[in-house]
């Protein structure tokens, strides 16, 4: 079993105003000045909220099963579904993996809010959420390069709760991790907290693959990042705005 | 219409919130929402006429525009902040009974969520409906939604959850209210949640977007 561990900057991120701008639905081209200068400004403040972290445990133990599409690892058996199986049916081993921004930042983007600015709040919001998976990247390439060395490739990373996956299996993701792994705590409801956390699986193998959009294969048509995406393709091709 | 509400319809739709606030740039150094409804009352314009011609219509269009995804929610937030301050003034009248709202709207994020960004949104787009809003905040229990509505006969309900997990504590929550309050209406909202399963937990209504709410809650009073 091998662990690895990672303590991010906030500037190890490269988070730009375009990029939040184009999660809160914008064109990257600038729409909004307002709105640009709002995100640089939360941006500057962001920082010092922002703890990031991020874990993974390899786990060599995998059992894959077709006619349920189940992956068991460590003897805990995941019901992953069709989608996520897919995906996955290649692997030898697997990565569990917790990410986090940390507390303070959803703290303060509600603390804002109750102040009466919810626009702010709102932002720093969606920093919290652009940080994880930012984040979450940079650990993603950090075990794409270490596998690499023995020939081996990696799996996008899939989480409870996404392309069909039952979020209430995060319970036994997280009987794979140590106690207070990153300083996550998991409520009765399978919620992170702190809220701005990520969790789930990446497989390894020698003949698995990395997918580069994969919203396509998710059945969550009201998925905000899967809208945008769309939307910025609709948008490329001219046939919108 | 009255040349003061058009303007403050305007500046409700834009975000354009007081005479300082930045946004929108083509309005700057120019009088906003708060201002305009100061002086649209101390000309003697009614209350209900600032709310039913200028605050409602201007929420409906921004409303409309997310829907058809024109603008995004910092947009909408604007909108609602600037909303916020007109409907400052307008408070004394709806307390003293002098203006009427079209109801009250009781809003949760269901037991065991928290978020609650979505929850908010909802319930701003329904203030500028016209309707009293009760927001009970995030992991609202069914007790909680049951003592609100004891408190408050004949409100509308809205639950909201982001989790497929905090999702099935809605069912939960509809079934006990139906079971006490029969003919109590009950909306339902978020990420996980769809129209078919609205129907299945016996939830009146459920829509993708604020705007379908409003929609909704109008269609009920008129």
């Amino acid at each position: 079993m091998t662990n690895a561990k990672f303590q991010y900057a906030f500037s190890d991120l490269g988070i730009t105003v375009s990029h939040i701008e184009s999660i809160l639905g914008y064109d990257e081209n600038g729409e909004s000045e307002i709105i640009q200068f709002l995100i640089d400004e939360a941006l500057k403040e962001a920082e010092q909220y922002c703890n990031i972290r991020a874990e993974y445990r390899i786990y060599n133990e995998v059992i894959l099963s077709n006619p349920d599409k189940s992956l068991t690892i460590n003897n805990i058996q995941f019901n992953i579904q069709k989608i996520v199986f897919n995906q996955l049916k290649k692997t030898e081993s697997v990565a569990v993996f917790v990410c986090t921004a940390g507390g303070e930042i959803v703290k303060k983007s509600r603390e804002v809010m109750m102040e009466g600015d919810p626009i702010k709040g709102y932002i720093l919001d969606v920093i919290g959420s652009v940080v994880v998976d930012v984040a979450a990247d940079l650990m993603q390439d950090a075990l794409a390069k270490s596998v690499i060395q023995s020939g081996q490739k990696i799996t996008n990373r899939y989480s409870p709760g996404y392309c069909g996956w039952n979020v209430g299996e995060q319970h036994k993701l997280f009987y794979l991790i140590p106690e207070n792994f990153c300083g996550i705590r998991l409520t009765e409801s399978a919620l992170m907290d702190p809220v701005k956390s990520a969790s789930g699986i990446i497989g390894i193998g020698e003949h698995v693959k990395y997918s580069k959009y994969t919203c396509s294969y998710c059945d969550m048509k009201d998925c905000t990042y899967r809208n945008l995406k769309d939307e910025k393709e609709e948008r490329r091709k001219g046939n919108k705005y | 219409m009255n040349e003061i509400l058009e303007k403050i319809a305007l500046c409700v739709e834009f975000g354009k919130i007081n005479k300082v606030s930045p946004y929108p740039p083509n309005m700057k150094d120019q009088d906003g929402a708060d201002e305009l409804t100061r002086q649209a009352l101390d000309g003697g314009v009614r209350p209900d006429e600032i709310l039913e011609n200028a605050l409602v219509p201007a929420m409906a269009k921004v409303g409309d525009k997310f829907s058809r995804k024109e603008i995004y929610v910092p947009q909408m937030l604007m909108a609602a902040k600037a909303m916020n301050s007109a409907m400052a003034h307008l408070k004394p009248f709806f307390q003293s009974g002098e203006t009427k709202r079209k109801g009250k709207f009781i809003v949760g994020t269901v037991a065991g969520d928290l978020h609650d960004i979505g929850k908010n949104l909802v319930a701003m787009m329904i203030e500028g409906g016209g309707w009293e809003v009760i927001d009970l905040g995030v992991d609202v229990g069914t007790d909680k939604f049951m003592s609100a509505l004891d408190a408050n006969p004949g409100a509308v309900i809205g639950l909201s959850a982001l989790l497929t997990t905090t999702m099935e504590n809605m069912k939960q929550t509809v079934t006990a209210i139906k079971e006490k309050h029969k003919h109590s209406k009950i909306l339902v909202g978020g990420a996980p949640v769809t129209m078919e399963y609205c129907q299945k937990i016996g939830a009146d209504f459920y829509s993708p977007d604020p705007q379908g709410a409003v929609n909704y809650l109008k269609a009920l009073v008129s």
